[in-house]
């Protein structure tokens, strides 16, 4: 396994299983998912009605960033109040299905990416500023355009976790996406940043159309005057800038134990796909450094494994010893 | 408890894995505990016994040539090829893949294995990160300590989860039974009888401790049941033998009776109870199979295990009594009194009712016995109590989810940095959660 999915496997396996068909039970599960969120999934009222309601620790700076919009988009008719305790809910009746199967797996594969759908918002509304920008800079040459137009939008701040978060900046030549990670973990760290590493040199070696990537201990120029951004100077901060995609920004980054692979999709319609990677960056990464610590794991393993059989080949086959027996005498066994 | 993320609870079973959130009432995902890597399969080599085959001569001598291909001579991406679960079996059954099982007997034997599987559950099932999450996990009863800590070590240096509890299975169950309505004070012990696929477990726990030395297997489970239909149907010369239908009717329709020789009678006088069985095989022809004695035969070789087997003769009733009497004699009564039943094969209807009176029958003979040794005196009688409940099939994993729940449970937990502090030697202790003074 690669890649992670975007959507979440048990709201889609749930969901699945109920609008096959079969009869309506009673439900009630809480899931997580990455970056602390939990949903819900249950049938408050009766058994033919699910809803599915979502807690995202951000929602706040999502919903000025458009979340709204995006969410009464994907979901328009199902959208409902959200449950006490949950910021957004839907509710889908068994009753009211759309009746072929194809609409139904639709259905369902729209619901299992609440989450992405929620965390895109910010992102989308980069990507329209971008093009906004890009038609005013084509006005001007790159000297004499106003300020306005060569700074770009304002940095949108996504507090996805609690010491974490994604920064997003559009201007009129790109889109710039910046990760701040903390590592908890010495060990972590140093895989991190050799990962990162090969992220930075991913282009500089064999992929010449990948988006640069540049890491640094302390917050990049692009941050300067962001309420929140502190330079511990301790190093366990990382900041990874995605971005300066000149064209239509690519994503899909997929990292093969090091190797930094950027594929680059020329069509304004990979935007979707792009947003979706951009968003388990972290989550992926994060599996990658726990991936490589197993399989050094598993090599350390297979090494004790030898050494024992070395140990144990080394030891003589046929041991003499020497005996007494009650009376004092002397005997040798084995040989 | 709205910033706090649920606990994860895992249940790694020798066939079957249970993963879900604590506080739900079913696990999230219930699949087989099966890995399929790139390779021929376990079954053929030494890799099954768990330690990875070794080369004639060890692989830093030949250059990394070593007959076998260990993952630990690649250099590629080959460690991330793999799946798990009901992903794992499709993939097998194709070329290239092998399927490995790396639990055995309940017993974790392929570490790298296993280390893998959960990275996969962890990160593609459950979608968490396990630096937020506390980790409740099980394991067998008379689980080496050498295995937890080598747990220990997995979930805390590969995976930096932020707390983990290691318990026993047999306890989780007992915990799971407290959702019955006969359980009035909740207690830690019982006596657990787990019945799975391979294997019957009778376990004593008291006071959350399990009674190590007085447990007692069975090899009478659910697959030497469906074996046993099997066997039936192949007599009778039924159009469809096949395992899976075996299984089928096993599910469907098999119930424990009181009498065999009464329900043969029953049976005779009333045809309705034969049933019909319809199978759909592949290729999409259905036939019909009877359903017939097996419907109350096949679970009583618990009970008579001399229609089915010829080595193993004893019935469960007189194995459980057997383990209560081996039992410490002031912890017996409330392992009587608390009989509970978990897993998949003891689900059959009845099956509590019908273990119930047997034991009970033991217990009263034994006691009317030593009335007349005594010559006069009078027991005031000892009370057996067989519990049923809903949530026997996965007893353990409930169990788990109910207490992983409590808030109380996080400062059960060993830490990442208590890990740090005393080393993965700390996990061979930990305090019993819901025991005297819990909830």
């Amino acid at each position: 396994m690669l890649l992670l999915d975007y959507q979440n496997v048990l709201i889609q396996s749930v969901l699945t299983e109920r609008f096959s068909g079969a009869p309506p039970v009673s439900i009630d599960q809480t899931v997580s998912d990455f970056d602390g969120v939990i949903f819900h999934i249950s049938t408050p009222e009766t058994k033919t009605k699910i809803m599915v309601s979502i807690q995202i620790r951000c929602f706040k700076d999502l919903v000025r960033y458009g979340a709204e919009e995006v969410l009464n988009r994907e979901y328009g008719p199902y959208v409902v109040p959200p449950e006490p305790g949950y910021d957004f809910s839907i509710v889908v009746d068994l009753e009211s299905l759309p009746t072929d199967k194809e609409a139904r797996d639709e259905l369902v594969k729209k619901i299992s990416l609440l989450k992405r759908n929620a965390m895109a918002a910010p992102f989308e509304q980069a990507y329209e500023e971008h093009y906004r920008l890009k038609q005013e800079a084509s006005k001007f040459t790159s000297e004499e355009a106003p300020q306005g137009v060569r700074e770009g939008g304002e940095v949108k701040a996504i507090h996805y976790r609690e010491e974490e978060a994604i920064y997003v900046k559009a201007s009129h030549d790109r889109v710039t996406v910046i990760f701040s990670t903390v590592f908890r973990e010495e060990t972590d760290r140093v895989f991190g940043k050799v990962f990162i590493q090969e992220f930075v040199d991913a282009r500089r070696r064999a992929i010449q159309n990948a988006p640069q990537v540049l890491f640094r201990n302390d917050p990049p120029l692009e941050l300067q005057g962001v309420p929140g951004v502190k330079n511990t100077g301790t190093g366990e901060i990382g900041y990874v800038t995605f971005g300066r995609w000149t064209y239509l920004r690519c994503g899909r980054a997929c990292v093969l134990r090091g190797t930094v692979l950027f594929t680059r999709h020329l069509t304004p319609q990979r935007m979707p796909d792009v947003i979706s990677h951009i968003q388990t960056f972290r989550d992926y990464f994060h599996y990658h450094i726990k991936a490589s610590k197993a399989y050094i794991h598993s090599r350390m393993r297979r090494r004790t494994a030898d050494f024992l059989q070395v140990l144990r080949r080394a030891r003589p086959d046929h041991e003499e010893k020497e005996r007494k027996t009650a009376s004092g005498r002397t005997f040798k066994v084995g040989s | 408890m709205a910033n706090q993320t649920p606990a994860v609870v895992m249940d790694n079973g020798t066939g079957f894995s249970k993963l879900g959130f604590a506080g739900n009432d079913s696990p999230s995902f219930v699949f087989p505990t099966a890995i399929a890597t790139k390779g021929p399969a376990a079954g053929s080599g030494g890799s099954g016994s768990g330690r990875p085959a070794v080369a004639n001569k060890p692989s830093f001598l030949t250059g990394g040539a070593g007959p076998t291909g260990h993952l630990s001579t690649k250099r590629g991406t080959e460690d991330l090829d793999f799946f798990i679960g009901d992903e794992a079996i499709n993939a097998a059954s194709g070329p290239g893949y092998g399927l490995h099982y790396p639990i055995r007997h309940g017993q974790i034997e392929n570490w790298d294995h296993m280390e893998r599987f959960w990275s996969n559950s962890i990160f593609k099932y459950l979608r968490v990160e396990p630096e937020d999450h506390y980790f409740l996990l099980t394991e067998p009863p008379l689980n080496p300590p050498e295995n937890r800590e080598n747990t220990a070590e997995i979930f805390f240096e590969s995976f930096n989860c932020a707390g983990l509890y290691i318990a026993v299975q047999a306890v989780l169950a007992l915990a799971a039974s407290w959702t019955s309505s006969k359980v009035t004070d909740r207690s830690l012990t019982g006596t657990v009888i787990d019945s799975g696929d391979g294997v019957t477990h009778v376990i004593p726990v008291a006071e959350g401790y399990v009674i190590g030395s007085s447990i007692k297997s069975i090899p009478i489970a659910g697959r030497d049941i469906t074996y046993f239909v099997q066997s039936l149907l192949r007599d009778r010369g039924e159009p469809d033998s096949s395992l899976k239908t075996a299984q089928e009717i096993k599910e469907e329709y098999c119930y424990v009776c009181p009498d065999i020789v009464k329900e043969f009678a029953r049976f005779d006088r009333d045809r309705s109870r034969f049933m019909k069985h319809v199978v759909t095989q592949p290729g999409g022809r259905q036939v019909t199979v009877d359903v017939g004695y097996e419907r109350f035969l096949a679970p009583e070789i618990f009970f008579n295990p001399e229609i089915y087997s010829s080595d193993f003769l004893t019935p469960l009733p007189v194995v459980v009594d057997g383990v209560i009497q081996s039992s410490p004699i002031d912890v017996r009564r409330g392992l009587y009194k608390n009989i509970v039943l978990s897993g998949g094969s003891t689900l059959y209807k009845d099956f509590g009712r019908r273990l119930q009176r047997d034991i009970k029958q033991l217990v009263d003979d034994r006691i009317r016995a030593s009335e007349v040794r005594s010559g006069g005196a009078k027991s005031g009688g000892l009370e057996v109590q067989v519990i049923t409940h809903k949530r026997q099939r996965h007893g353990p994993w409930f169990g788990g989810s109910l207490l992983g729940q409590t808030p109380e449970f996080r400062s059960y937990c060993h830490t990442k940095a208590e890990y740090q502090e005393y080393g993965p030697g700390i996990v061979r202790r930990f305090a019993l959660l819901g025991g005297p003074g819990g909830s």
